[in-house]
C-alpha cells in the first residue's frame, strides 16, 4: 500500500522509500550522499539547500518527498557536469567569489536559475536573483561580478 | 491516486475532495509554510499536481487564480493585476516564490500574508469546495483569527476570484527589516477610484497589525460619494476614525510602532490621492 516515490535525480531515474512528509534535503544528503546540498536553516531563509526542481530554483528543506513524485531534481553534483557550470565556475574563480564555500552550491544554482530566465541580467536583477541565498563571507559583490562575467564569456550557453 | 506512507498524491480535484471527506489530512500545496514547522506525524494531501488548482483564467467579472498556483506563476501571468504582482515582487525570494502558493498564503491564515492583504483590498472571493458542492465567500469572512479559518475538514480552497475591474489605481507599501525574505512589519494596500470627480471607492487594508488583515468598510464609506474637496474637509475625521479603529498587537515590533506606521501610510495614501 505504501508506494515508493519515483523521481529523476541528476538525470537518473531513482526511487525512495522515505515517508512522503520527509524533507527532500535529508533524502538527498543521507540516502543519495549528495552533500553538496547544504543544510543551513531548514526554514527557507538561507538558500544553502537550493536545488533545481523541474527546472526552477527550490529550497530542498521545504519540499516534502511526496510532492516530487515524477519530478526532475538537479543538485550541484549533477549541474557541475554542464558547460554552464564551467562558465560560472571560471567566472567565480576570476573574481574570487568563493571564500568558505558553504553557500556556493546553492548560490551557483540560483545563478543558473537566473541566467536561464534572463541571460543578460543587470546588477539589480542579479542581486534579486540571489536574494534568497545568504553568503556571510564575500559581501556579494564578487558574486555579482562573476555572474556578469559568466553571462558575457558564456554567451550562447544560456 | 498514489498512496504513500504519510501522504496522498492525487491528480484531480474530485479525488482530492474524496480524500478530504474520508481522511484527516493536511492539504499541501507549496510546502513553504508547512515545512518550516514540519510535524513528524503529518499526513499530507499533495495538491501540486491537480490541474483544476493550477489554472489562471478570466471570465467577464473575475480573474480566477487556482489555489495551488505559485507566486511565480501568478507574477508571470499577463492576466494578473499589477497590485498583486507588486506584492509578489517583494515577497520572500525566488526559490520560495517558485514553490509557495496563493492558496497556501491564504489558508495559513497569517495576518502577515502578503497576497492575502491584496485579496482583501481587492474584494476578492474564495471558492471553496467539498464533495457535495461549493460555497463562495468574501475573503474577510474566511478568517476567524490568527491561523484560524472557516475551512472545514472536508473542504479545499479551489480558487481565488479577483474582480477584474477597478484595481488600476492602487497604493502598496510593505515595511520590513530588509528587502528579501522579510516578513512584513506592516503592510498597507489601498485602492482609490473616482468617477466624474466623485469618489466611488477608497479601500484600505492593513497587514501584520492584528490577528487578521484589517479592513474597515464602514469607515471607508465616509468618503464614498464625496468629491475630493469634500473628502479633504473630512480628512481629519477620517484619520481619527482609523486612529481609533486600529488596535495593533505587539509582535516582533511594538504595537506603538505598528500603529504609527499604519497611520503614516494611511495619510500618505490620502495625500497621494489629493485628499
Amino acid at each position: 500500500m505504501n508506494g515508493q516515490i519515483h523521481f529523476t535525480l541528476n538525470g537518473e531515474k531513482v526511487t525512495s522509500d522515505r515517508h512522503a512528509n520527509e524533507r527532500l534535503l535529508d533524502v538527498l544528503r543521507e540516502d543519495f550522499k549528495l552533500t553538496g546540498v547544504k543544510c543551513g536553516c531548514k526554514e527557507g531563509e538561507c538558500g544553502a539547500c537550493s536545488v533545481l526542481l523541474n527546472g526552477v530554483l527550490a529550497n530542498s528543506c521545504m519540499v516534502a518527498m511526496g510532492s516530487i513524485e515524477g519530478s526532475e531534481v538537479v543538485t550541484i553534483e549533477g549541474y557541475s557536469k554542464t558547460k554552464r557550470f564551467q562558465a560560472l565556475s571560471d567566472a567565480y574563480a576570476q573574481t574570487s567569489a568563493v571564500q568558505c564555500g558553504f553557500c556556493i552550491p546553492g548560490m551557483v544554482l540560483a545563478c543558473e536559475a537566473l541566467l536561464a530566465k534572463n541571460p543578460n541580467p543587470t546588477d539589480a536583477e542579479i542581486r534579486k536573483g540571489i536574494s534568497g541565498n545568504l553568503c556571510r563571507c564575500t559581501g556579494y559583490n564578487a558574486i555579482v561580478e562573476a555572474v556578469k562575467i559568466a553571462a558575457r564569456e558564456g554567451k550562447g550557453l544560456w | 491516486m498514489v498512496t504513500f506512507s504519510n501522504g496522498y498524491l492525487v491528480d484531480n480535484l474530485a479525488d482530492a475532495l474524496k480524500i478530504r471527506s474520508e481522511i484527516d489530512v493536511t492539504p499541501y500545496a507549496g510546502g513553504t509554510d508547512l515545512m518550516v514547522d514540519a510535524k513528524e506525524d503529518a499526513v499530507y494531501l499533495f495538491l501540486n499536481k491537480i490541474p483544476e488548482l493550477r489554472r489562471i483564467y478570466s471570465d467577464e467579472q473575475y480573474l480566477h487564480i487556482g489555489a495551488a498556483c505559485t507566486y511565480t506563476e501568478i507574477f508571470e501571468n499577463s492576466l494578473s493585476p499589477q497590485i498583486l504582482k507588486d506584492a509578489i515582487d517583494y515577497l520572500a525570494a525566488p526559490a520560495i516564490r517558485n514553490m509557495g502558493t496563493a492558496g497556501g498564503n491564504i489558508c495559513n491564515a497569517s495576518p502577515k500574508a502578503d497576497t492575502a492583504l491584496i485579496f482583501y483590498v481587492a474584494d476578492a472571493k474564495l471558492r471553496i469546495c467539498n464533495t457535495s458542492g461549493e460555497r463562495i465567500l468574501p475573503i474577510e469572512d474566511f478568517y476567524v483569527g490568527r491561523g484560524k479559518t472557516v475551512l472545514q475538514k472536508d473542504e479545499l480552497l479551489v480558487e481565488i476570484l479577483v474582480p477584474k475591474q477597478g484595481l488600476e489605481h492602487y497604493y502598496y507599501k510593505k515595511v520590513g527589516a530588509r528587502q528579501a525574505l522579510a516578513i512584513s512589519r506592516v503592510a498597507f494596500a489601498g485602492i482609490f477610484t473616482t468617477e466624474n470627480g466623485i469618489i466611488t471607492r477608497c479601500a484600505m487594508a492593513f497587514g501584520s497589525v492584528a490577528d487578521t488583515v484589517l479592513r474597515f468598510r464602514d469607515l471607508e464609506a465616509l468618503f464614498v460619494g464625496k468629491s475630493i474637496a469634500e473628502a479633504k474637509s473630512l480628512r481629519s475625521q477620517f484619520i481619527a476614525n482609523y486612529e481609533q479603529a486600529i488596535v495593533p498587537i505587539r509582535g516582533r515590533v511594538s504595537a506603538e510602532y505598528r500603529k504609527s506606521v499604519c497611520m503614516n501610510l494611511l495619510e500618505d495614501f490620502l495625500t497621494q490621492n489629493g485628499i
